[in-house]
């Protein structure tokens, strides 16, 4: 029998899904006792290079409140032809192509490899890839330049046949058209008052005889000369054209005097953009794509006033109730995200500005679309750009990573029921028997729609126990789940992915013992940060904190050993004993804690965590520190500043930020310059090895994360010193009787006296 | 055979900018990598917490490498026992790409290839790439082109001869990609050129496998 952390790696392989709990405690009751739901990590479109789509429709359970699809779990009647639906028990006639199948001749998705399986089906035509430029203009020269070029060269890279139009701003907005003809013109609208949807597609001209709208398919065919052709052409038809354009691309003129910011019309370009699109392919998948270099600073959506003495809203304001145009501009951006949302259309932002730009009102755009967000200094940068060239990376196969207008349906058993989504979707309200009345995260459906998803995309879905307490175990000893995502993969192809997985129910009374040991301690940390997180976007932030510390007590009261009232007699098992660790690290992380981030810099944060795969999430959770010395081969050491020692090279990932940190005798043996001479060559692999890795991990990472070298006493040092643990401090330092690993200037807890202060809540008989 | 470089990145305008990495670079990124660095330390045994524990009789749980003395030593002589397995050496490539390809031998079969394309396409697009012709010719003449972009052009030049569309494309892309600031006038045309060129009838069967009569092209899936 494999362990459970075989089980649990081969399960997030082949289905990309990770459970907090593998083996399911059978009541509700005892499910809420587990303290940490019942709940997965899915990554709808993991990457399986080992998995060819098949070529034909799924079949569905013929029960119109179910419509679960044919999975291996399903019991099949090879003889009569029938099977029964594992969800709803419904007994289901093959369809006639199925004719020939028998145990020995068995299609796909019955058998038990293909518990994820991927179809391409052929639905309505298929519509090219849309990408619209929304390009602000109020940069400095030398940002525009990069910018420009930036643009100029995503044109080779998007698909060929894509539609690509471009829309810039700054006082003014003007939306051009892209004909194939020497004359550039363009529609120019005011910033300052916002439109309709229906003015936007009046004044440009995109309102046409009433034609009845069909789903996924565009208003014209490409083919005849249409409306929106003067505003979104094929790339290949326009490119020279559309690279003069953007080269020509001036900045703002409408002058800036001394002390005032540029007026920077964001909020009404990105409704135009929005208009744009609805009007002209609804439901079908498209990017609009905002360049922005400075806060909105008229019109609806402003953040901040045009006079450069009042500075942009700070955590501080926002707590005093201060922050004047916050609420008005959220609620004009998040607007218009679901408006996007609703269309299938998704908007990313790349904002590059030394100052705020204003991603925290903007931020629905992109979280409820799942559009990117990109936060830089400047567009002339390397972050920037090659962040940009990633969003048009291409997979294993050739094909960019990039999908289009998902559905997400959630189907479970019977004694399960779902309680809600954290990701980068929206609701779809869809009601039925399988939607729980308590909700965790957007809750109140079985249906989630993600406009836009790459492999990597991975949505927290929490499920809620029903069965009754002392009922027996439910039939067949197994609860199941399915997963079906229906989506446009970049090919334009319309295609299903269909996850089915089925865990064992368990007596929590009885077999406690089974539930403890089946616990993916990483899964439920991620599980139950993206809880904390998005409670963090409504609520104060200590009563967060409260939440989580108050779930990490229950939980050690329920699975830790221990004598009562005896705090040193306390133990974890091993698969709960990285989670306490996990959730110091998470108190202390950039998600739950905004002090030293500005509001902008938080909603950054909690975008890329939102949405990040279990790996990514927990290295953002709990940042990764390898060490590289003479003494062996680089290994990984405790995120403790006990681990920073003078004759070691430390490598911190903490997703956001590559750090390279030298300690002190290696830094001064590199600035005596041993690693010039030849004796000392080991020296200079010894210095080599951690910049060779450093560059492993950017070359993939998206988006491009910062890369910090610093040595020991360096100011950037502090990148390092505000992650580790500081198990010594100022405080305690003389109580070591020798010298060794780093004190660290703080008076924050370290791990050592937080465990302490948990161990003794946890045994306390008064809590 | 795409150029294989990392360069600083740009830290007067970005804060901590990380390095850029070339086309070619990004593009084998996707192959087989060392093994990621996503392991963490285990923890102390029997749920003591990570880290020493605040007594200062134990020992720390770092390894009991002798800590080193005030006066700075040289550091320990040995063999060489590189800590990672030297999978590649990315920067060493950049040596600057000698080149003295006349600017006639990259512009000749250019102009050939929109000769070729005059009678079945659109006469402004023609011009307009006649046009990015000149420009490129102009750009060359003024030693304005770095050598490693003169190079790629040439590279670039045989394969859409030998009728590869989708190496000369990929050529294209990785030009656009590492030198934007170089090319982005006029490599379009090119672009659009390899892009006519593709789509024109097949002369003769002298054609790869990637070369298609059909009219609309393919963005070239396939790596070379």
């Amino acid at each position: 029998m494999a362990t459970y952390l075989e089980f649990i790696q081969q399960n997030e392989e082949r289905d990309g899904v990770r459970f907090s709990w593998n083996v399911w405690p059978s009541s509700r009751l005892e499910a809420t006792r587990m303290v940490v739901p019942l709940a997965c990590l899915l990554t709808p479109l993991k990457e399986r290079p080992d998995l060819p789509p098949v070529q034909y429709e799924p079949v569905l359970c013929s029960r119109p409140t179910c419509k679960a699809v044919l999975n291996p779990l399903c019991q099949v009647d090879y003889r009569a032809k029938l099977w029964a639906c594992n969800f709803c028990f419904q007994r289901n006639q093959f369809p006639p192509a199925y004719a020939g199948i028998s145990e020995v001749n068995q299609p796909a998705e019955l058998m038990p490899q293909f518990s994820t399986i991927e179809y391409i089906v052929q639905r309505g035509p298929q519509t090219p890839l849309i990408f619209l430029y929304v390009v602000d203009t109020c940069l400095e020269e030398e940002d525009l330049q990069a910018l420009k070029e930036s643009l100029q060269m995503s044109l080779s890279l998007l698909p060929s046949d894509a539609l690509v139009g471009l829309i810039t701003f700054g006082r003014m907005i003007q939306v051009h058209e892209l004909s194939c003809e020497g004359i550039s013109k363009s529609y120019v609208f005011r910033g300052t008052k916002d439109l309709t949807a229906k003015q936007i597609q009046d004044m440009l001209g995109l309102s046409r005889p009433a034609v009845p709208i069909q789903q996924g398919r565009p208003l014209q065919t490409p083919e005849q000369p249409a409306i929106s052709s003067r505003f979104l052409q094929p790339v290949h038809k326009v490119d020279m054209n559309l690279t003069d354009l953007l080269g020509e691309l001036q900045r703002d003129p409408w002058p800036v005097t001394q002390g005032k910011r540029p007026l920077r019309s964001t909020g009404v370009a990105l409704s135009i953009a929005v208009g744009l699109l609805e009007g002209t392919f609804p439901n079908t998948g498209a990017r609009i794509m905002l360049f922005t270099g400075g806060p909105p600073t008229q019109g609806p959506g402003m953040v901040v006033g045009d006079e450069l003495k009042t500075p942009i809203r700070s955590w501080h304001d926002i707590e005093k109730d201060n922050a004047r145009f916050m609420k008005k501009a959220t609620k004009h951006y998040e607007t218009l995200a679901n408006r996007a949302a609703a269309n299938g259309h998704c908007i990313d932002i790349y904002a590059c500005a030394l100052d705020q730009t204003g991603l925290l009102e903007m931020k629905c755009c992109a979280n409820l679309t799942g559009g990117h967000m990109v936060m830089g200094d400047s567009f002339n940068t390397s972050l920037f750009k090659q962040t940009f060239q990633r969003v048009f990376n291409k997979g294993f196969n050739g094909e960019f990573r990039m999908a289009f207008g998902a559905c997400l349906d959630v189907k479970t058993s019977r004694e399960l029921k779902i309680a809600g989504a954290i990701g980068p979707c929206i609701s779809l309200n869809a009601k039925g028997p399988c939607v729980s009345e308590s909700e965790l995260g957007i809750g109140g459906t079985s249906q989630w729609k993600i406009c836009s998803l790459d492999p990597s995309t991975t949505l927290a879905i929490y499920f809620e126990v029903v069965n009754q307490h002392n009922a027996p175990i439910p039939q067949g000893g197994r609860g199941a789940v399915q997963f079906v995502t229906q989506y446009q993969h970049s090919s334009t192809q319309k295609r299903i992915r269909v996850t089915t997985i089925a865990r064992n129910w368990a007596d929590a009374q009885s077999q406690l013992q089974h539930i403890e040991a089946a616990f993916d301690q990483e899964a439920a940390a991620v599980l139950m940060a993206r809880l904390g997180v998005y409670r963090a976007e409504s609520e104060e932030g200590p009563d967060v904190l409260r939440w989580l510390d108050r779930q990490l007590i229950r939980l050690c009261q329920k699975f830790g050993q221990y004598s009562k009232d005896d705090p040193n007699s306390f133990r974890l098992s091993e698969s709960f004993s990285l989670y306490p660790q996990f959730m110091f690290h998470l108190r202390r992380s950039p998600f739950l804690q905004v002090f030293n981030n500005s509001p902008d810099e938080s909603s950054y944060y909690r975008h890329h965590f939102a949405r990040q795969d279990l790996t990514q999430s927990l290295i953002m959770i709990q940042p990764i520190l390898y060490a590289y010395s003479f003494h062996g081969p680089p290994e990984p050491v405790l995120l403790d500043s006990s681990s920073i020692l003078p004759d070691r090279i430390l490598l911190m990932d903490t997703f956001f930020q590559i750090v390279i940190y030298l300690g002190e005798t290696i830094a001064q043996w590199q600035k005596a310059g041993y690693q010039e001479m030849p004796e000392y060559e080991n020296f200079k692999h010894l210095l080599q090895a951690p910049l060779d890795d450093a560059q492993e991990i950017l070359q993939t990472r998206f988006p491009m994360p910062r890369y910090i070298h610093t040595e020991h006493g360096g100011s950037q040092a502090r990148f390092l010193l505000s992650k580790v643990n500081p198990s010594q401090t100022h405080n305690n330092l003389y109580a070591w009787g020798q010298e060794s690993g780093a004190p660290i200037l703080t008076d924050d807890v370290s791990l050592q006296v937080f465990m302490d202060h948990l161990k003794k809540l946890a045994v306390s008989s008064a809590a | 055979m795409a150029e294989l470089y990392v360069k600083p990145g740009n830290q007067e305008r970005g804060w901590n900018d990380p390095p850029q990495f070339s086309y070619g670079l990004q593009a084998q990124a996707g192959g087989p990598k060392r093994t990621p660095l996503t392991r963490r330390a285990p923890p102390p045994p029997a749920g003591a917490p990570p880290g020493p524990p605040p007594d200062p009789g134990s020992a720390p749980s770092a390894p009991a490498a002798a800590s080193p003395p005030r006066a700075l030593g040289p550091p320990p002589l040995g063999p060489i026992s590189p800590p990672r397995a030297e999978s590649r050496k990315p920067s060493a490539a950049a040596s600057p790409e000698e080149c003295s390809v006349p600017a006639d031998t990259v512009l000749a079969p250019l102009r050939e290839a929109l000769a070729a394309c005059r009678p079945s396409v659109q006469k402004q697009v023609c011009d307009d790439i006649g046009r990015r012709l000149t420009v490129l010719e102009d750009a060359w003449a003024q030693g304005k082109l770095s050598a490693p972009v003169r190079k790629r052009m040439s590279l670039l030049v045989q394969e859409l001869q030998q009728q590869h569309w989708d190496v000369a494309d990929e050529i294209h892309r990785s030009l656009m990609v590492d030198h934007v600031n170089e090319v982005s006038q006029w490599l379009v045309g090119v672009k659009r050129l390899i892009a006519e060129s593709r789509s024109l009838p097949a002369v003769d069967g002298d054609t790869d496998g990637s070369a298609e009569p059909e009219p609309e092209p393919e963005p070239g899936q396939e790596e070379p």
